[in-house]
């Protein structure tokens, strides 16, 4: 069996009297595409920085490719990008990504690495002259130049526009069609739902949720079926697979976990009417999941 | 390595600070303070003690300004994004004292070359040679003060730190102004100093004598009181990157 790309087994991590990360365990199977999902103040960055060997952690084991993450970083394996930083002034774009390039034992040409980060022409830009997206860019660039197999980047599109981040998105794609590990993190739920292949919800330094975007919708968010209704509604609530009901006006909202069964037994009642069913959103799945411990 | 000092060397180079306080300043310091003679004896012993006084002047400012930049890049998040290379950490601070310690170079040149060509300061080869070798190798614990600055505050708490430093040890240590002029308290004070002792070491050879014993003593301790700045400053600032 090939190894884990991450493996992270009980990590746990406080700073003073706050428990960043709790008991926190994550595989991570190579060439797959990770989205890390939370909160802001959930465990994310604490969570990067230990797998990049930048934080150690209190206890358990971080490795990257059954290596100690410092390790698996000097030997080429690992490219990230932080949260922020990272540029320095008075060196060009192309000065500077030539530099990191040397540092990996089989960089890419850097032609390539500015197609990937759609900087192409921009190599004799100064660094320190560069707009927002742009150094974003540059600072993507340094995480991918060494051609590492597993790529961690933190809240990659935080200071990006709209377009910005579907260009972004897109050479992430390109990457991933070449079998990199891509683990990323993010407060945005489309981009997990749309780039991911699997989705790790953090909450509190824990994982509370660990699958595919469907899967973690299935299990913790309902579909809402809806219908127009007038009278007596509360029989409603009795049927197969309402959890659920909110009246709002005429319109009676039945929250389901199995929205067939539901429809069927509305149907038998004839009391179909105007009926609409919405699958479940990340969002809803998300809120479930997150707000679960705060009441 | 190599690409390393490479990408500081193009750094330093385009720096202003680097540019003022390390070769432009200290040439024409050099120029003024020369041709106003107030250096002790006559007016061509007066441009050779100047000369070695700017070249060790313009050295400090260059060693200072390199531990300045440490800060600068800690502030920057450049230190982390080394780290997340495969550069070993070790490497990284073995550069950047190579790359401050080629800095100190072209200062040092640009002045003595100035007493050559402007002031026809004339000595012998072997009195040149030993000059720019303490002038260069003399430069070491002021590079680990400026360091240990540069790893224990914050880029621009750390540039502050240093423009005192590198002003207060050159104008105590005598370098642009002789100690003797001083008040009999500031010499007593100055003859400590690590910058004094820096100097004397030249101005020692540049008058025909060898380095004397007390200097070279005094530079040690410092280069020692230093070292363990440096060296406690980076461990500090290693845990909370």
């Amino acid at each position: 069996m090939e190894i884990d790309a991450v493996s992270l087994t009980a990590v746990t991590k406080s700073f003073g009297a706050v428990r960043a990360v709790d008991g926190l365990t994550l595989a991570i199977p190579q060439g797959r595409t990770v989205a890390l999902l939370g909160p802001n103040g959930a465990g994310k960055s604490t969570t990067i920085g230990m797998l990049l060997g930048l934080v150690p952690p209190d206890s358990g084991k971080v490795a990257l490719f059954g290596l100690d993450p410092a390790q698996a970083v000097r030997q080429s394996l690992a490219g990230a990008m932080p949260q922020e930083g990272g540029l320095i002034p008075r060196v060009t774009v192309g000065e500077l990504l030539t530099f990191v390039a040397g540092t990996y034992r089989a960089p890419l040409p850097l032609g390539q690495v500015l197609a990937l980060a759609q900087m192409t022409g921009m190599d004799n830009r100064r660094v320190d002259r560069l707009s927002g997206g742009q150094a974003q860019r540059v600072r993507f660039a340094m995480a991918l130049v060494g051609d590492p197999g597993l790529i961690v980047l933190d809240e990659p599109t935080a200071a990006l526009d709209v377009e910005a981040r579907r260009q972004f998105w897109s050479g992430m794609r390109t990457l991933a069609g070449r079998g990199k590990t891509i683990l990323f993190s993010t407060h945005y739920l489309d981009e997990a739902d749309e780039q991911a292949d699997r989705v790790v919800v953090i909450d509190r330094g824990r994982v509370v949720a660990d699958g595919t975007s469907a899967e973690i919708k299935k299990v913790v968010a309902l579909t809402t079926v809806s219908l127009t209704a007038s009278g007596e509604v509360s029989w409603l609530g009795g049927l197969p697979g309402v959890r659920r009901l909110e009246v709002r006006g005429d319109r009676v909202q039945l929250r389901s976990d199995d929205p067939d069964a539901t429809v069927m037994a509305l149907a038998r009642a004839g009391a179909v009417r105007d009926l609409e069913v919405t699958p479940a959103d990340l969002e809803d799945a998300f809120v479930a999941l997150t707000a679960k411990e705060t009441v | 390595m190599i690409g390393y000092i490479r990408l500081e060397l193009i750094r330093t180079v385009r720096d202003g600070g680097y540019v003022i306080f390390g070769i432009a300043s200290p040439v024409v310091m050099y120029l003024v303070l020369s041709n106003l003679a107030l250096a002790p004896g006559d007016r061509r012993s007066g441009a050779v003690v100047t000369m070695v006084s700017m070249a060790a002047y313009g050295a400090l400012g260059c060693a200072f300004n390199n531990g300045t930049g440490i800060g600068e890049d800690r502030s920057a998040g450049w230190l982390r994004q080394l780290r997340l290379t495969p550069l070993a950490p070790v490497h990284v601070v073995a550069g950047k004292v190579v790359t401050g310690a080629v800095g100190v170079v072209p200062s040092i040149a640009a002045v003595l070359l100035t007493g050559v060509l402007v002031n026809h300061v004339a000595l012998s080869a072997g009195q040149w040679l030993s000059i720019v070798g303490l002038l260069w190798a003399g430069t070491v614990p002021f590079a680990l003060l400026g360091l240990g600055n540069g790893y224990a505050l914050t880029g621009q708490t750390a540039a502050m730190a240093n423009i005192a430093a590198f002003l207060g040890l050159s104008i105590v240590g005598g370098l642009w102004v002789p100690t003797a002029g001083f008040p009999g308290w500031l010499r007593a004070i100055a003859e400590w100093t690590p910058s004094n002792s820096y100097a004397a070491l030249s101005w020692d050879v540049a008058s025909g004598a060898a380095p004397g014993a007390r200097p070279i003593a005094i530079l040690c301790g410092w280069l020692a009181v230093f070292g363990l700045y440096a060296l406690y400053a980076y461990r500090r600032a290693g845990r909370t990157a």
